[in-house]
């Protein structure tokens, strides 16, 4: 009995979807477009999250050493280098391969150095960090211990740019956090109006449903079911909204903003993401419908 | 059996549209309760299947205080009870044959059983030949008889109809009673609101008069 009773009650959600499928569609499409606008987010903050990683990939320390060191001494300062938590890879650039490097980089500057009696350049370590570490803190730490090793003449590092990129991780991240707050708690409240202005036009269907002798239960199964499948195409749909973007939108910024383009770039959504957009869609469907469908429960 | 002991009801200061009613109305009795337009026959039928509430006083349906049950346990009262708005209350969207078989599918039995026992009760109506019609494409009177339909699929043993000849003409008013009769035959309690004394005067085993919200009156056949 209780499984006839189940298959009616999707049966009679399957019937409702349909039959109010004007109205139901203008639900989904409202539903798209919150998510949509959440979904842009998303992906505008994926491509910053992106910048961020390669500009901390392209952060190298050089650690200029003296000329006369033994080759013990260099794999001990090598060694203190990759004890280090933040080091990624170490490469050692001897004087012959950074004035071969000068001569590739700078041909018009050939001359100068044809001039010169001997190699202007001193061996050096190249430090590469490893990625998502952005503490300048730890990275100044290390540079000052790694300095006071013996052997290790200078260093070259440049701060300015880690410290950009801590300043705007954190303005992301803030920005990220307030405009996703609101956002969300946005589109639950309209999304869980269109939901319930769905549920009103129904309130007479409900009312005989109750009156004839229905249970609260199967009352609300259907518009739970209903519910559910509304949020679930809503979400979908603002996926394929944002994909569509994702393609065209870098053709249609692709001459007015010039170099800055790629900071406004949309990058695709990670799996955990899409999954929490669509949990999301399919949680505030539910929870819209039940909780409407509530007010008209009593007595 | 039906008792209620004074029972009051006000929508709105200063006015009661029920002024302490107190009735009994026995297992397998016929029973109208007519009046005037704004009488409170609506409002009467309607706190017996607990749609609403009285502002005071007890009611009593076999035996059971029903103000006491629980909301979520109502179910079990109305589903004992066949009832026929004055309004119908049809979902327009659903055929006939759907607006008939809701009480059924509340209950769960097989669709074949429910087949049959809607085109049983549109029979009874005779409207068996538009059972996959639409309710809007009824005429005022069939949409009546739908719902007459939709009370009595469920076999009830209380029956209440508010109305339910109000828009018929009189030889299928007749035989809607007549309906009525054979379930009441069959051992169902019926009690009708209706102000068609031609009707009342043939069909009513028990009689009561409300004028204002006051029983000011009660009739019995022997």
């Amino acid at each position: 009995m209780i499984f006839r009773q189940l298959w009616y009650l999707v049966k009679a959600a399957g019937s409702n979807l349909w039959t109010f499928r004007g109205r139901n569609l203008v639900s989904v499409l409202i539903i798209g477009f919150s998510f949509l606008v959440i979904g842009i987010f998303l992906a505008l903050s994926n491509n910053l999250t992106y910048l961020g990683q390669q500009l901390s990939n392209n952060l190298a320390i050089s650690f200029f050493l003296d000329r006369n060191l033994k080759p013990g001494d260099l794999e001990d300062i090598k060694n203190q280098i990759l004890a280090s938590e933040l080091v990624d890879q170490v490469t050692y650039v001897s004087s012959a391969d950074a004035l071969a490097r000068f001569r590739a980089n700078f041909p018009e500057l050939q001359e100068i150095i044809d001039n010169l009696k001997s190699n202007p350049f001193p061996p050096s370590y190249e430090v590469k960090l490893k990625e998502k570490i952005l503490s300048l803190q730890a990275i100044v730490y290390f540079m000052e211990k790694i300095k006071s090793l013996k052997g290790v003449t200078d260093v070259q590092f440049n701060q300015e740019w880690v410290e950009k990129m801590e300043s705007l991780s954190r303005i992301v991240q803030a920005v990220g956090f307030f405009l996703g707050g609101i956002l969300i708690l946005a589109s639950f409240f309209i999304i869980s109006n269109v939901v319930r202005l769905n549920v009103f036009a129904r309130k007479n269907e409900i009312e005989i449903l109750r009156l004839v002798g229905a249970t609260n239960t199967f009352i609300r199964i259907p518009f739970l079911l209903e519910g559910f499948v509304l949020g679930l195409l809503g979400s979908l749909v603002s996926f394929f909204i944002l994909f569509i973007l994702i393609k065209i939108f870098p053709i249609y910024i692709g001459s007015s903003l010039g170099a800055a383009r790629e900071l406004f770039s949309l990058r695709p959504l990670t799996l955990e993401q899409a999954g929490w957009l669509i949990a999301g869609g399919v949680v505030t469907g539910t929870l819209g419908s039940v909780t409407s469908v509530s007010r008209f429960l009593r007595v | 059996m039906i008792e209620l002991f004074h029972v009051w009801k006000q929508y709105q200061k200063p006015h009661w549209a029920l002024s302490d009613v107190s009735l009994e109305i026995g297992s397998g009795e016929f029973c109208f309760i007519t009046g005037p337009s704004g009488s409170g026959k609506t409002t009467l039928l309607k706190i017996i299947f607990r749609e609403l509430f009285p502002t005071e006083g007890q009611i009593l349906v076999d035996g059971v205080n029903i103000l006491k049950i629980p909301d979520h346990r109502i179910y079990k009262l109305r589903r004992t009870m066949g009832i026929v708005f004055q309004d119908f209350r049809l979902l327009f969207h659903q055929s006939v044959f759907h607006n008939v078989a809701i009480p059924l599918q509340i209950l769960g039995l097989p669709y074949k059983e429910i087949r049959r026992r809607v085109f049983n009760a549109l029979r009874q109506v005779n409207l068996h030949h538009k059972m996959w019609d639409f309710p809007q494409r009824l005429s005022y009177g069939e949409q009546q008889r739908v719902a007459i339909a939709r009370a009595i699929v469920n076999n009830p043993s209380i029956l209440l109809a508010d109305e339910p000849t109000g828009n018929l003409d009189p030889e299928l008013a007749f035989e809607i009673m007549s309906i009525f009769k054979e379930i009441n035959k069959q051992g169902a309690t019926v009690i009708i609101g209706s102000h068609d004394r031609e009707l009342i005067r043939h069909f009513g085993d028990k009689i009561f008069f409300l004028q204002k919200g006051k029983i000011i009156g009660k009739e019995e056949k022997q």
